[in-house]
């Protein structure tokens, strides 16, 4: 999977002299064409909310680097489209910073892509990037729109987008968005979840049979591509309709892959119902040390109503991710209860979780005798899984609800 | 929607209570929490709620000592802890309120480790490690110890602890200074800074027209340039500045050593990290800035910085700061000083994403716009004491910092000037 990574990393490195002959002569000229703009607005996506309306969109790479004139998505840069109306009496306020804390002033991202043009060139790329940008300032009754440069994400772009009222009381708006991107296909954006079973497959549990067939039918571990060795446990089980979980995930900071998937890595890969799985989601530590790693496979079982989804959170540590990895493989963290525990910690602090259980149905694996899975990784466990019921918007920290089932402290406190 | 079993009435506290650690496996030793260390003379303690939390944050030598394993250097910081439960009810300490990217304590143990190496998968489990990390479940009356992993913050470790029972959760903030830094404000005595004469309290009425009497711009030190334009005014005891700053995500910065130009030289050249590297002075009321700030983004040439003096006005009691921020966009090479940082021209730009930087990290609650250095348009633009150009529309920004925490819908904007309408 990190092929790609890699030979784009090489022919980065082929066009090195390419770049040196341009920004030896410096006499590019600025250069953008604004045709896209109409696509881009087009399949703007809008929502209303107090006295505002936000229609938002995000360009594809090729179309801002034509808009633009300058490939942004290399220097880690996505551009967001916002157009804001402001319908009330009062002065409002945009605020870039809500969606994205280290967002890029255009000053800046003219100065990155400075290299190779005459310095006329480069004044009129300052005022260029500058002028399509978004102004903060909202006047009452007024309408403005632009570009706030962002970090890149690989997959759909989640935001906030606030907007402060600057003249009467302290108020503000809050809006979110889950923008899809052309030119990335997320690999749950290729499986059709309702043909993976027959309608008669699908068994429709209330809660407490939902507990009673997991501890009659719950398989604790995943297996190889040919089913003939054990893998690692099941550690999170997810009661949720898919696009809430989307959401939840994005707005916890997980990333989506991309559905192409090698040779390679399906032989290594963890199978649960006899198949790769369905989707599997990523959240990578900034200075690229440390990763957790989630895959899920929808199961055909719904809780009243809602689909219920086996997940592996993996935490892989020690140095050399991405292409380290790709050839020598990854090491987890033999603890696989960690992201477990993370995992449920993570989602509650992302204002994600209504609720949630524990089930003492995985398998108890000792410390002092851990198990080896199918790739030779150590692992060792509680044996406890943990139940999310996920919402796909926000709830308050305090809100969030439990089932009083097999909790290991709980069990413990009952002996005493 | 999903019903929940009424005989099953658990609030989130009790089953978060059931988070595991392997440590609950079997009573931990500890063996190094009773060591007499350094580092256990700075404990800080809080309390409420029937909660006590003590913690303490090793230096980086320390750290080697403790762990056998030069962690600072891969980005680890331990951070010691004792909770006290005299709660009646079960609590639960959450690691990723006190760092989202907190290192398991097997991570923390093989991070020298590379994918390239062989390794056996046993020499994964580092029993040390896993011993000295805290427990997260606490029944009543239990004490739990030990250390949690997070990333490395030199200067001033700022994070919550989170303690969640059954319905509620209390979050305890901790600022703790970290020896091993020569930091700049440390050595300031801010009693002293000006002779009670020369202090002015200022009213109401005055401020306004205090404010935009200040000097227009940062000069060289024989005065005899001009630079950056003094464009934000803060409000706010030295406490309440530092505790915002520090609760913002910004650094503090060195004052130049040996140490400090080694670092800086060394992240020159590789574009690291060096948070917390000595900036150049630039003078107002005759002497360099009492104190700076920065904030680091992917490398030391993507900063912002900004430059703190302290006034001799008073507005009710509180003192008045002067202060010019830049945002530094790469690298230039100058004649006068060979390398310098360039600057963003647009510095109201700059002080926009501080204002939204303060707001949103909940450490303002008012703010006002007066006349600084006056309209200076992008086709005309101005140079700073290293030849960068900068334009403005000519205000300064006053913010009123609090050590409080202030969420942004309590923020209040004073009908003063409005740099959009005037």
């Amino acid at each position: 999977m990190n092929r790609g990574g890699l030979t784009s990393r090489l022919s980065v490195y082929a066009l090195i002299p390419v770049f040196a002959l341009l920004s030896a002569c410096a006499t590019n000229t600025y250069k953008y064409d604004d045709s896209p703009q109409i696509a881009v607005e087009q399949r703007a996506v809008t929502q209303q909310k107090g006295s505002f309306t936000v229609s938002t969109s995000v360009p594809s790479r090729e179309e801002s680097e034509a808009l633009f004139g300058i490939p942004l998505h290399k220097r880690g840069i996505q551009a967001v489209w916002l157009e804001i109306h402001n319908n009330s009496s009062l002065r409002a306020r945009f605020a870039p910073y809500s969606l994205d804390p280290e967002y890029f002033p255009p000053y800046e991202v003219a100065y990155m892509h400075r290299k190779g043009y005459s310095t006329e060139s480069h004044a009129a790329m300052e005022r260029y990037l500058d002028a399509l940008s978004i102004p903060r300032n909202i006047p009452p009754g007024m309408t403005v729109s632009g570009y706030v440069f962002t970090h890149s994400d690989p997959g759909t772009k989640s935001f906030n987008v606030d907007i402060h009222y600057t003249s009467g009381e302290a108020r503000n708006e809050n809006f979110t968005f889950d923008v899809a991107v052309p030119g990335f296909v997320p690999d749950h954006a290729q499986i059709d979840f309702k043909a993976l079973y027959e309608p008669d497959e699908i068994r429709e549990l209330d809660i407490d049979s939902f507990r009673a067939a997991f501890e009659a039918d719950l398989v604790c571990c995943t297996r190889n591509h040919d089913g003939t060795q054990e893998g690692r446990p099941i550690n999170v089980v997810f009661v949720a309709k898919g696009t809430d979980l989307l959401r939840a995930f994005l707005r916890a900071g997980w990333t989506e892959t991309a559905s192409e998937k090698d040779d390679k890595l399906l032989l290594s890969i963890d199978y649960y119902f006899e198949r790769p799985p369905d989707t599997v989601f990523r959240k990578k530590r900034d200075r690229g040390t440390e990763r957790n790693e989630m895959t899920l496979w929808l199961a055909p079982i719904k809780v009243n109503g809602i689909p219920v989804w086996i997940a592996q959170v993996k935490h892989a540590i020690g140095r050399l991710l991405d292409v380290g990895e790709y050839f020598f493989g990854v090491r987890l963290d033999p603890q696989a209860d960690e992201g477990r525990n993370y995992m449920l910690q993570d989602m509650w602090y992302g204002q994600s979780l209504l609720g949630f259980a524990w089930s003492a149905t995985g398998k108890a694996v000792p410390q002092d005798s851990p198990q080896l899975d199918f790739n030779g990784n150590p692992w060792y466990s509680d044996g406890h899984i943990s139940v999310l019921w996920i919402s796909g918007e926000p709830v308050s920290l305090k809100a969030a609800r439990g089932y009083k089932w097999d909790s290991p402290v709980i069990a413990e406190a009952d002996s005493e | 929607m999903i019903r929940f079993s009424p005989d099953a009435p658990l609030r989130f506290g009790l089953l978060l209570a059931a988070l595991v650690t392997v440590s609950c496996a079997s009573a931990p030793e500890h063996p190094y929490a009773d060591m007499e260390t350094a580092y256990q003379e700075r404990v800080v303690i809080q309390q409420g709620d029937g909660i006590t939390v003590s913690a303490a944050v090793p230096s980086a030598e320390e750290t080697k000592q403790l762990f056998k394993l030069n962690l600072y250097k891969y980005g680890i910081q331990p951070v010691w802890l004792n909770i006290r439960n005299e709660r009646n009810d079960r609590v639960t300490f959450l690691p990723v309120g006190l760092d989202p990217q907190y290192y398991s304590p097997l991570a923390a143990a093989n991070v020298r480790l590379r994918a390239d190496r062989a390794v056996a998968p046993r020499s994964l489990l580092n029993q040390f490690f896993i011993d000295q990390s805290i427990e997260l479940s606490l029944m009543p009356g239990d004490e739990v110890k030990g250390f949690i992993f997070t990333e490395l913050d030199e200067g001033t470790k700022a994070f919550n602890v989170d303690v969640a029972w059954e319905g509620d959760f209390k979050t305890f903030t901790f600022f703790i200074p970290v020896p091993g830094l020569a930091i700049d404000h440390y050595e300031v005595d801010w009693e002293n800074i000006y002779p009670p004469e020369e202090v002015v309290e200022l009213g109401d009425e005055k401020l306004i027209e205090k404010l935009e009497s200040f000097a227009c711009c940062v000069t060289n030190k024989s005065g005899s340039d001009t630079g950056d334009p003094l464009n934000l005014v803060i409000i706010g005891e030295p406490l309440d500045v530092y505790v915002a700053f520090i609760r913002a995500g910004w650094d503090e910065t060195e004052i130049v050593t040996k140490a400090s130009a080694w670092k800086t030289m060394r992240s020159f050249f590789s574009g690291g990290e060096y948070r917390y590297s000595p900036v150049s002075s630039l003078y107002v009321f005759e002497r360099p800035q009492d104190v700076a700030f920065q904030k680091a983004r992917d490398n030391i040439h993507e900063r912002n910085h900004l430059r703190l003096w302290m006034t001799p006005a008073r507005y009710q009691g509180v003192p008045v700061w002067i202060g010019q921020i830049s945002r530094d966009i790469g690298v230039r090479f100058t004649r006068k000083t060979i390398t310098t940082h360039k600057i963003d021209p647009d510095v109201d730009e700059t002080r926009e994403y501080l204002l939204e930087d303060l707001a949103y990290s909940q450490a303002l609650f008012r703010l006002g716009y007066v006349k600084g250095v006056g309209p200076v348009s992008p086709d005309s633009p101005r140079g700073n004491l290293t030849g960068d150009p900068w334009f403005t529309d000519g205000y300064r920004l006053v913010l009123w910092v609090t050590s409080e925490p202030t969420p942004i819908s309590d923020v209040t904007a004073l009908p003063w000037r409005n740099p959009y309408i005037d």
